[in-house]
């Protein structure tokens, strides 16, 4: 009977097999909780959900497809199998939600059913169920990948650090700190990269990887740029510049990766806050590197101790063979534009 | 390596060599110029040298050390180093981080430097017969 229903609305074969699975898996999941009249009806609701979810996630797909690594030329003759891969990792991350995300979900997306009243309906506010739904997206976007790829994470950690990053939420990032982990998990890198083209929506932020020489000059103008937007003088934006400088060259010399991510802040007041991050040896003793004239190197033992000195507030948190951060922000001195 | 437009020019006048930077420099960039420019002053045999950073966007730590070994290398090979073209802005943030370059004599612009080492070279080299050009 389901198979009937989907065959009916979907033309092509393999991509019906994938829906009928997906819809008995549900419905006999279900199976508890539906009176047993009306087991028929719920299946035949189920594979309508089923069938529109496909259609809108492989719409979300196409609109989503130039982020992603594989590009591929319209109508390559592999395309049907890439297709039907497709919709199979769709209904294998749609698999990951729990009944009651999927099912608000879908009755928000596909039935237009308003926040408010579906609010009423599990007894929660309509900012609440906004919000949750937000986090159910952003975990399907995970589990998308995840299923795409057929891996599965390498650490606990990786599920937390993707879905924040997917969902864009820079608190729950910095919780996770979702950096940090990117430097350190391969995979979470790649896989974060069509995320990440989301959360760029947000221009007033900046990620600089930093590898080499060159990138600390990338580094330098990439902060001034944003800083200046920020409305700090010339000389200010020439001071943290200097400080990036130092502290970028911190990362080339001791870390082999590393990265510089700038913010603009807007309380308590106009500011920058830089973040610099690497998975390098870590400092075994942080307070004699930030001791003027300490060098491990051919320098003037000015790096850190020298961009303490340029910026507002300064902190370096190391960990021994795990890597540094240090968080350091420059406050717009009050009367400037 | 850098198949683009050059972003340091030396370039010879009489004994003096005045090294140029166009952009921005990067640490191993920085190190190139010491290089070139100690080998130069050998070459020409060179009096005085004059490095014009204007167009540095920064001197931080690194970039101040280097401009301080090149003056001290320079010296060991007889020519005088003067360092020219630091922006106001370059210079805030040098004294800010606790720096400078010490010992080495830097000078307004490309007008004064050449003056001050047409002062200190003649003054070196009383009675001498070198030509110094103006």
């Amino acid at each position: 009977m389901v198979r009937r229903i989907v065959r009916s609305r979907v033309a092509d074969h393999p991509a019906a097999d994938d829906l009928v699975q997906e819809t008995l898996l549900r419905v006999l999941g279900a199976m508890g909780r539906v009176e047993p009249g009306m087991l028929e009806p719920y299946a035949i609701v189920t594979a309508r959900h089923v069938i529109a979810s496909m259609w809108k996630d492989q719409d979300r797909h196409r609109r989503n497809q130039h982020r992603m690594a594989d590009l591929r030329l319209p109508d390559a003759p592999d395309a049907d199998l890439l297709l039907g891969e497709d919709r199979a990792a769709v209904a294998q991350a749609l698999q990951h939600l729990s009944d009651r995300e999927r099912d608000t979900l879908l009755a928000h997306e596909l039935h237009g059913q308003d926040t408010r009243s579906l609010a009423d309906e599990l007894g929660s506010t309509a900012g609440a169920v906004a919000a949750q739904l937000n986090r159910t997206r952003a975990r399907l976007r995970v589990e998308y990948l995840l299923a795409v790829e057929r891996t599965e994470p390498f650490s606990d950690r990786c599920r937390p650090v993707l879905i924040a990053l997917s969902s864009g939420d820079r608190r729950r990032q910095r919780d996770v700190d979702a950096g940090r982990h990117l430097l350190e998990c391969e995979l979470c890198a790649r896989l974060s990269q069509p995320l990440l083209g989301r959360g760029q929506q947000h221009d007033d932020e900046v990620r600089i990887p930093i590898r080499a020489d060159a990138d600390v000059v990338l580094a330098r103008q990439g902060v001034r740029e944003l800083a200046a937007r920020a409305g700090f003088s010339p000389t200010d934006l020439t001071i943290i510049a200097t400080a990036v400088s130092e502290i970028s060259r911190n990362i080339v010399r001791f870390a082999t990766a590393g990265e510089i991510v700038v913010e603009l802040l807007e309380e308590p007041r106009p500011g920058v806050r830089i973040v610099a991050r690497d998975t390098g040896p870590g400092i075994p003793d942080v307070e004699q590197a930030l001791t003027d004239g300490f060098s491990t190197y051919r320098g003037l033992g000015l790096g850190l101790p020298g961009a303490r000195r340029l910026m507002d507030e300064f902190a370096v948190v190391s960990e021994v063979d795990r890597g540094t951060t240090v968080t350091m922000t420059k406050w717009r001195q009050e009367g400037s534009p | 390596m850098n198949t683009g437009p050059a972003l340091v020019s030396i370039l010879r006048q009489g004994s003096y060599l005045i090294a140029s930077i166009h952009t921005a420099l990067d640490d191993s960039q920085l190190m190139r110029l010491q290089k070139d420019l100690v080998d130069q002053i050998g070459r020409h045999r060179s009096r005085g040298v004059i490095i014009d950073v204007a167009a540095l966007d920064v001197l931080d730590s690194f970039g101040s050390r280097t401009l301080r070994d090149i003056a001290e290398m320079a010296r060991l090979r007889g020519a005088l180093t003067v360092i020219v073209g630091i922006q106001p802005d370059v210079a805030f943030a040098m004294v800010s981080l606790g720096m400078g370059t010490g010992s080495v004599h830097a000078a307004l612009d490309l007008e004064e430097g050449l003056e001050y080492l047409d002062r200190q070279v003649r003054a070196r080299q009383p009675g001498s017969s070198v030509v110094v050009p103006r």
